[in-house]
Parts: C-alpha cells; structure tokens; sequence
C-alpha cells in the first residue's frame, strides 16, 4: 500500500493477484450478477490508483480496507441502480459452477438449491447482506467487519443476527429450511 | 464458521451459509477482468503521479454550489417580493385614506334642509314649447298646469312635481301660489 501510494502502478497488480479474488466472492455475494460483480472489483482498484489512499495499518488489514473501498462502491452501485432498474433485471443466480463430485441428479437439486439461497441472499437488505457475507461467508473477525462497516462492534453483533433472522424467515418461506424446529429464532428477529 | 453461529442458528441455514460459502470460494476472476487490471496498471505506469498532478478531487462540491447559488437567489428573490409588496401596501393604505373620507355627511345631516316652503305655480306651454308662469287668472290659453316648488331657507329650491291642473279644483288657489309650510 505503501507502494501504492507513492505511485508504484505495480503494486496494485500485486494486490490484485492477492486479494482480487477474495473481493470477487465478496462482490459476487453482494451483487447480482457476475458481470457486476467483476465491474465493482475493476471500480475498485481504479480507485486505489486515482484516489487518496487512507490506509493505516493501525486500524485494520489492507484486505480490510480494500473490503471497505468495494463495499462503498457497492453501496453506490445499488444507489443508482435503484433509481431506474427493475429487481429481476439483470439477475443472475448461478454465478458459481460448482464442481462436487456428486451424480447428475444431485448437482441439479444442489445447483437449484443454490440458486434459491443465493436469491434469498440478494433479496435481504444491503446492510443485512454485507454483514452475512463478511461474517458468515468471509469468516472475518467482529473487529474487522466492525473496521470495514465503520461501525461498533455491537453494531456488527445485532446487525448481524437480525440478517440471520430475516435470512431465515426468507429461507423458509421459500420452503428450504423448516421453522417449525426452531421458532423462537424467528420471534427474536421480527422484534 | 462461528461458535456462535452453530449454536445459535438455524442448523438448515447454516448448512446452506456453508454450501454457499465453498461454491463462492471457486469463483475465480474471468480473464477479461484481469486483462482490464492489466490495462489499467499498464495506464498507471504510463500515467506516472509527476504527470498527474495533484489528486483532483471528485466534484462532489458542485451540487452543493448549484443548490446554495439557488438558495440564495430564492432568498434574494424573495426579499425583492417583499419589499414590493410592502411598498404597494403602502400605496394603497395611501390611497384609502384618501378615498375613505365621507363626501356627504354621514351624522343626521339629510340632503334638504327642514324648513322649506312649497308654492304651487300655474303655467302654460309658451309658443317656445316652454313652460311659463302665467296669472291663475287669465283664461286658460292652452293646458294649464301645476308646478310644485319648494324653496328652502337656505336659498335653494327644486321642482318637486309637475302636474296637468283640473279646472274644477282652481278655487283651492285663488291667487296662484299656495304657501305650505312644511
């Protein structure tokens, strides 16, 4: 970063070959589409080029912070794109070829049960989603979510389990999950 | 994933956040998207920051201008309204001041005087075509005819009527005026 910001164009190759395909899982849980998804990390190093680079290593991991510059340019994506795109438009939710080594049958349930999930995912709200995918997907600690979402690390904690809450409520209304084992989850959520 | 997570949620839901989580760890950037890269750190190294100059900085201060030059012009706008609008209230509080004063008086004044005298005068068509008044005694030349008067005390008077006069009834005026004090 320090590379970077001194004007060294290869350092952003560098951090492309590292962390560019950890920000694509993370652009491609936050987007609809894998086209979009690719368009946000491409925004994303632009902007470590043609923009005043605030890293400091004190404050959070330089994966951190080029999360936190893609999740700005997430949030601003789906601010224009809510002003004049449909919700269906542009949906894509088989970005993944998955590769198990299970019979034809199995990938075809496990690819729509996939498919499902990643639709409820994209139908939860921006904040909720982000929360899941760092958390749950990415495995990132609370203080680091917390560092890139610049908020609290309670903050992170209830935003995150009411994404849980909803993701479920969303997951069994599309009959993938069963409430009826565990319903006191649900009630916590809607209140 | 999380102690929390496994305890605390739905075991379904966290075996989909897992199945979704590895089939998200195989998505590999697409060769167009490393070629853009390519490109734009080929752009970089072209465009060193000596030949940049400094950093511009997003125009995100232009709005905000637009909308306080606006602002300030509705202010402007309508400090001018206004004053123009003071400034005819003015004129017609003015103007009513004026107007409002009563042309007649409104007390107990009426338009005649109370003491006046009423005079019933005799008169005939003259060749002119005009009425003139003429000696209740001389014979009637052509239609004769009554001509109410009242003269007030001060010095106006008007015609109060005019009426065709009934040779029968002569004698009420022997002399051709009839005082009546009203």
């Amino acid at each position: 970063m320090a590379r970077l910001a001194a004007g060294d164009a290869h350092a952003v190759h560098e951090l492309y070959q590292r962390h560019g395909r950890a920000l694509l899982r993370f652009s491609s849980a936050m987007c609809r589409s894998r086209q979009a998804a690719e368009d946000m990390v491409h925004d994303t190093f632009v902007a470590l080029m043609r923009e005043r680079i605030s890293f400091d290593p004190a404050q959070g991991s330089v994966y951190g912070y080029l999360c936190g510059v893609l999740r700005h340019r997430v949030s601003r994506h789906f601010r224009q794109q809510r002003r004049w795109v449909a919700l269906d438009a542009d949906d894509d939710t088989s970005p993944v070829h998955a590769a198990d080594s299970s019979g034809p049958a199995d990938e075809i349930s496990r690819s729509e049960i996939t498919a499902a999930f990643r639709r409820a995912m994209l139908e939860l709200p921006l904040q909720h989603r982000e929360v899941i995918a760092l958390c749950d997907l990415e495995e990132l600690p609370y203080v680091t979510v917390a560092g890139i979402l610049d908020c609290p690390v309670g903050t992170v904690r209830s935003r995150l389990h009411r994404a849980r809450a909803l993701l479920t409520i969303r997951l069994a209304s599309l009959e993938l999950i069963d409430l009826q084992v565990e319903p006191s989850m649900v009630q916590r959520g809607l209140t | 994933m999380n102690e929390e997570l496994a305890g605390n949620r739905h075991s379904h839901t966290a075996l989909l956040l897992r199945q979704y989580a590895r089939d998200l760890a195989q998505i590999a950037p697409s060769s167009d998207l490393d070629a853009r890269i390519d490109a734009l750190v080929a752009a970089g190294r072209q465009n060193s920051p000596a030949s940049h100059g400094p950093v511009r900085r997003p125009r995100r201060l232009l709005p905000f201008a637009a909308a306080a030059g606006i602002a300030a012009l509705a202010i402007i706008f309508g400090i001018l309204i206004g004053m123009r609008l003071e400034q005819s209230r003015e004129l017609a509080a003015a103007n009513s001041g004026q107007t409002h004063e009563p042309a007649w008086p409104t007390a107990d004044l009426t338009m005649w005087p109370s003491d006046s005298v009423s005079f019933k005068i005799p008169a005939e068509y003259s060749a002119q075509g005009t009425l003139v008044a003429v000696d209740p005694n001389t014979r009637n030349t052509s239609t004769r005819y009554w001509i109410d008067v009242v003269v007030s005390n001060d010095g106006t008077f008007r015609i109060q009527k005019i009426v065709p006069a009934d040779p029968k009834q002569k004698q009420g005026a022997p002399d051709g005026i009839a005082p009546h004090i009203q």
